[in-house]
């Protein structure tokens, strides 16, 4: 929560620069230096869990009570359609009570070729909110089963939204999503069976064992209809970045790879999509030795 | 652009689609919205009534590239001429606008004047829109 003063958001250099990042190659961002370590980082807040589970509503609210706080950006993130490319970004139908903050910026994002829940070069997007100046980022991921690990690596607090009697439990359970959460949230919570889902998860968080060690993941419920509900929300995560501040910081290295796992990824990706079915004829060996070396920047390849 | 397929011939394009005003339905809204999806356009909906100020700065903040209004309430000349001022205010003039739902024939070359780059109407074949957005886009 810096009090100094700044310039006020360049709402329009930002969403060019936003859009250009969202555009870029994987080539072309393999070549940009790994930038410092920033001077001003945003705390970074990553809300996810299955579709229709209250993320967007969650952060809305969220948004609208921690902007009072400081200069808040949020990135949601939506599928693209596998076929056309194409994406219905519409989070921010839930966030409408929201325009005209100043303090305040939300971009919707189509996750276009990543399908772990976040979307492509999502990590340039994370730093450059630091470089305009946010004081904290929300980050709202598709929902997808796997989202959860993702968004572990790119954020500070990771808050996992569960819907009452979903059957939510096993399948937590099964994608090994405990150990990721830092907030469990039973949203919906005026529906049946939010207590006992909010029992439920915490027996079993209680047995999994949290990943960053002494951190106890809180479990909550909430509802659009109760204020206090979301105000506790808040603070929990307060609570939680309070703690984390105080643990050795080890996101940097962890952000970093996560960044050139995803670069690579795609890069082999692209080179794939972009051969004739009879470079697929080859033996397998070579092949992979000519995808490899395609994939290098032209002043480091073997054949051009 | 990596995202962009062979029949996407609006990949890579960023659309809003805005409900201003004060009607409540928004289902041709809702399939414009899908029609450009399935064209490769990233498809931002703002949900029903909307101010034109807030349409305007979600169509710079979202940095798309055109903006639809979707109007059925008859109110089309006024709201239409408040959205273009409000994104003149906000500097946002090169985006294109283009306008759907129940207007009148009479009122279509007054949109127009107003800065309207495309009118389409309810009888319009869904492969017509893209194709005109298509070429207003290029």
């Amino acid at each position: 929560m810096s009090a100094q003063p700044r310039a006020p958001l360049d709402r329009w250099a930002l969403s060019r620069a936003l859009t250009q990042l969202a555009n870029a190659d994987p080539a072309t961002l393999a070549r940009r230096p790994l930038r410092e370590p920033p001077e001003h980082a945003a705390r970074r807040i990553g809300i996810t869990g299955a579709p229709g589970a209250g993320k967007s509503t969650l952060v809305g609210h969220l948004a609208a009570l921690r902007a009072s706080r400081g200069r808040l950006g949020v990135l949601a993130v939506d599928p693209s359609s596998p076929k056309s490319g194409g994406a219905i970004l519409g989070d921010r139908v839930r966030m409408d009570e929201l325009a005209g903050n100043e303090q305040l910026y939300i971009r919707s994002l189509g996750s276009r070729r990543t399908g772990d829940g976040l979307a492509d070069n999502l990590p340039e997007m994370l730093d450059l909110m630091d470089e305009f100046g946010f004081d904290e980022v929300l980050l709202e991921t598709v929902g997808v089963g796997q989202a959860e690990h993702a968004v572990r690596g790119q954020v500070d607090t990771v808050v996992l939204v569960l819907l009452p009697d979903s059957g939510d439990t096993v399948q937590a359970m099964k994608a090994g999503i405990m150990e990721m959460a830092d907030i469990f949230v039973v949203h919906k919570s005026d529906l049946p069976g939010a207590p006992r889902m909010a029992a439920d998860i915490r027996r079993i968080a209680t047995m999994a064992r949290h990943a960053s060690g002494g951190w106890v993941p809180p479990i909550l419920l909430s509802s659009a209809t109760q204020p206090a509900s979301i105000q506790a929300l808040s603070e929990a995560i307060d609570q939680h970045l309070a703690w984390q501040a105080q643990q050795p910081q080890e996101q940097a290295a962890q952000r970093a790879r996560y960044r050139l796992r995803r670069l690579i990824e795609r890069r082999i990706a692209q080179f794939v999509a972009e051969r004739e079915d009879s470079f697929f004829d080859a033996p397998l060996e070579r092949q992979i030795a000519v995808a490899l070396d395609a994939c290098r920047s032209p002043e480091n390849r073997a054949v051009v | 652009m990596s995202t962009q397929h062979a029949t996407a011939v609006l990949g890579g394009r960023r659309i809003l689609i805005g409900k201003p005003g004060l009607d409540g339905h928004d289902i041709g809204a809702k399939i414009i919205a899908l029609t450009l999806r399935n064209a490769g356009a990233e498809v931002i909906y703002t949900g029903l009534r909307r101010s034109p100020q807030q349409i305007a700065q979600v169509a710079v903040d979202e940095g798309v590239d055109a903006v639809g209004l979707s109007i059925l309430s008859g109110s089309h000349k006024e709201l239409v001429a408040d959205v273009i001022a409000q994104l003149r205010t906000l500097k946002a003039h090169d985006l294109k606008v283009f306008v759907g739902g129940t207007i009148p024939v009479e009122d279509r070359a007054h949109l127009h004047e107003l800065g309207v780059s495309a009118v389409f109407t309810a009888d319009m074949p869904l492969e017509q829109v893209v194709k005109t957005l298509a070429e207003l886009l290029a």
